[in-house]
């Protein structure tokens, strides 16, 4: 408990210490210097230190409220874009598995940003976010447009774009395949290579439970007294031979 | 890219022989394997039997062959060295100009700006605060709001109070304070030691010895000192004087993780050392006297906040020099120093004056009579002299010899 305020009160300190010298005083001498930083600090004070001022309303605050609860706490910080991000994103999930680049280069991205050209922009991928961006803007720019509509808008203008990334990536593929490059194996193949290993090892595991069930009927009917011989069809060498040999059903 | 193309286009050696295959390499997508290529040769294991098998014979020749080609490797190299240089000065010019300029991790130490707009803090992620579980509520006054779950601090807040500790870092220089500048995280090496060089600072990058503020003068003792003059001369005649001296306590102290350096920070408050400290959301704002508050886990943040503060106190060992060339001294020598210096200048005039008098007086007349009255009234003359807490020594422009900053 208690708070430690030397290093907010270094000038005071060593002003106080200065004019009230002591030991020099004492000796009849001329107080001591001040240190190197002295008349830099005393130039530049420190700012303000501890004080909460009420902090920035992002949202209007409640008018209905009687009595306000947490006045000094940082309010949360929304936008108009955060409801149309969700909306997009519930809408199409997959956009989220999208690779996404956070660094930024200069912080100077929106200066060179126009949302009445489309939703291609220079310097940016195409995204949810170019959506609701070009979203917002025709809401602000055409008279008498609904969220609704502006949204229908804008993703209509996303997925003629996709189609075309989609189409371009296809013809890439083809043309890349003639001059001779090679892919690895596709989202299909590999789950039919998974499937096939699946299947071997479901099997194995199928014919020794079915050895197992086995065995245990014959263990259940060991009481029983053999039928006698007239019963038994000779099969002759091969059949004896291949009735020996544990066969996996194919 | 083929080879055969490449030649053509360059031209050099469109007609010449063929490349030879260690060229072929250095252009190859498959990495030379270095290690095997500068590997020494395999000792030749002996064996007792005499017996000369084809396996051997055969592992003989790929030996010999691998040894061959690894020399002709190593004798193509300066050449092949200056070929790439060459053709690389040569295509650099091609390409699209779409991305001429991106954002390269030591911009701040390779082009230090001088002061720090907002955008280039938000790119640096410096308003990214931590989980609003986790804060201070004493920094709320710096506290934009918050997003994501995590508190964001004010651009606003974070260049106006760097802005203020840069005027701070340059009017210490200005002064001639001695400044550390201090960041003990991974990474911050080159940052605290680029931050330095400009400012003719100090720096520190590993754990702060408890007690080399407080205890200096058993953790310090072998420090070496250094006096220099009011142009950055070293000066002579101070070698007993710097031995017996006290160690140096920095002017100011530029922490760039306070929430690790809290023994340092405390020293400095004992010591009544002004500090400078990145303040992020869950720190302490009041172990340090100037507050930045900023993001200090972001190392780009860090940096560009470092290289601001560097950039200032250049400007201001700048401007000090410029006033020391015009005889403008903006720094006082510290007392122990100029104590000495009395000291040195008073026992030197009475050596002095006991030698004349010691030596045989062969002159007589009116002159020699002054001359030897003012050389017996010599201790009278430094009793006047320090008498109304007058410590002596040369005042005025032409600056007295000062302690050093340096080590």
């Amino acid at each position: 408990m208690g708070r430690n305020f030397r290093a907010a009160r270094v000038y005071e300190t060593v002003r106080d210490f200065l004019e009230t010298d002591v030991v020099k005083r004492a000796a009849g001498q001329r107080a001591r210097k001040p240190p190197a930083w002295f008349s830099a600090v005393q130039m530049i004070p420190p700012t303000e230190l501890l004080t909460r001022p009420h902090p920035i309303q992002h949202s209007p605050p409640d008018t209905n409220a009687r009595r306000p609860h947490n006045v000094y706490r940082p309010t949360k910080i929304v936008y108009p874009e955060d409801q149309m991000r969700y909306q997009f994103y519930k809408d199409h999930p997959w956009e989220l598995a999208r690779p996404k680049l956070l660094l930024e280069h200069d912080g100077k991205d929106g200066r060179h940003r126009d949302w009445s050209k489309g939703l291609r922009q220079p310097g940016m991928a195409l995204s949810g976010e170019s959506v609701v961006q070009r979203q917002l803007w025709l809401l602000e720019n055409t008279p008498g447009m609904s969220v609704a509509e502006a949204y229908d808008a804008a993703r209509h203008e996303f997925y003629k774009l996709r189609q075309q990334e989609d189409i371009a990536r296809r013809i890439a593929v083809e043309e890349a395949r003639y001059v001779g490059a090679y892919f690895g194996k596709g989202p299909i193949q590999v789950s039919m290579i998974n499937e096939d290993k699946a299947y071997d090892e479901w099997r194995v595991w199928a014919y020794g439970h079915i050895q197992k069930a086995a065995a245990l009927r014959e263990q259940g009917s060991a009481q029983v007294v053999d039928m006698p011989d007239v019963l038994d069809v000779d099969v002759g060498d091969e059949g004896a031979a291949a009735a020996e040999a544990p066969v996996i059903p194919q | 890219m083929i080879i055969r193309n490449l030649a053509i286009r360059h031209g050099r050696r469109a007609l010449a022989s063929p490349v030879s295959r260690p060229w072929l390499r250095l252009f190859s997508t498959q990495p030379t394997d270095m290690a095997t290529a500068f590997a020494p040769a395999p000792a030749t294991t002996s064996t007792g039997s005499t017996t000369v098998t084809q396996q051997s014979l055969d592992e003989a020749e790929a030996l010999k062959e691998a040894k061959r080609i690894r020399e002709l490797q190593f004798k193509n190299m300066p050449g092949e060295f200056r070929e790439l240089r060459h053709l690389e000065k040569r295509t650099k010019s091609l390409g699209s100009e779409i991305v001429l300029d991106a954002y390269v991790p030591d911009e701040s130490l390779k082009n230090p700006p001088d002061d720090a707009s907002l955008e280039m803090l938000m790119a640096s992620q410096a308003h990214m605060g931590h989980n609003t579980s986790s804060w201070n509520p004493a920094n709320s006054r710096y506290i934009y709001g918050v997003r994501a779950g995590i508190h964001i601090i004010s651009l606003e807040s974070i260049a106006s109070h760097l802005r203020r500790a840069a005027r701070v870092v340059e009017e210490v220089a200005y002064r001639g304070g001695l400044i550390l500048f201090v960041g003990t995280r991974r990474g911050h090496m080159p940052v605290v030691v680029r931050a330095a060089e400009l400012a003719g600072a100090c720096h520190l990058f590993e754990k702060w010895t408890p007690g080399t503020i407080t205890n200096r003068d058993q953790i310090l003792a072998s420090a070496p000192l250094l006096m220099v003059n009011h142009q950055d001369d070293p000066l002579n005649g101070f070698v007993e004087h710097l031995q017996d001296r006290r160690p140096l306590v920095p002017d100011l102290v530029v922490c760039l993780n306070p929430l690790e350096n809290y023994t340092l920070l405390y020293e400095c408050g004992l010591a009544s050392v002004p500090t400078i400290g990145i303040i992020d959301t869950d720190a302490d704002p009041t172990c340090v006297t100037y507050q930045i508050p900023a993001n200090d886990d972001s190392l780009r943040a860090v940096s560009l906040i470092a290289a601001v503060l560097g950039r200032a106190g250049q400007r201001g060992q700048k401007r000090r020099r410029e006033a020391a060339a015009e005889g403008i001294v903006t720094w006082e020598t510290p007392d122990e120093d100029q104590r000495f210096i009395d000291r040195k200048i008073y026992l030197d005039e009475k050596e002095k004056a006991e030698i004349e008098a010691a030596r045989p007086q062969t002159r007589s007349g009116p002159a020699a009579e002054q001359a030897t009255r003012g050389d017996f009234n010599i201790e009278q003359k430094f009793a006047e002299m320090f008498k109304n807490g007058n410590t002596g020594g040369p005042q005025g422009r032409r600056g007295p010899p000062r302690a050093s900053r340096r080590r």
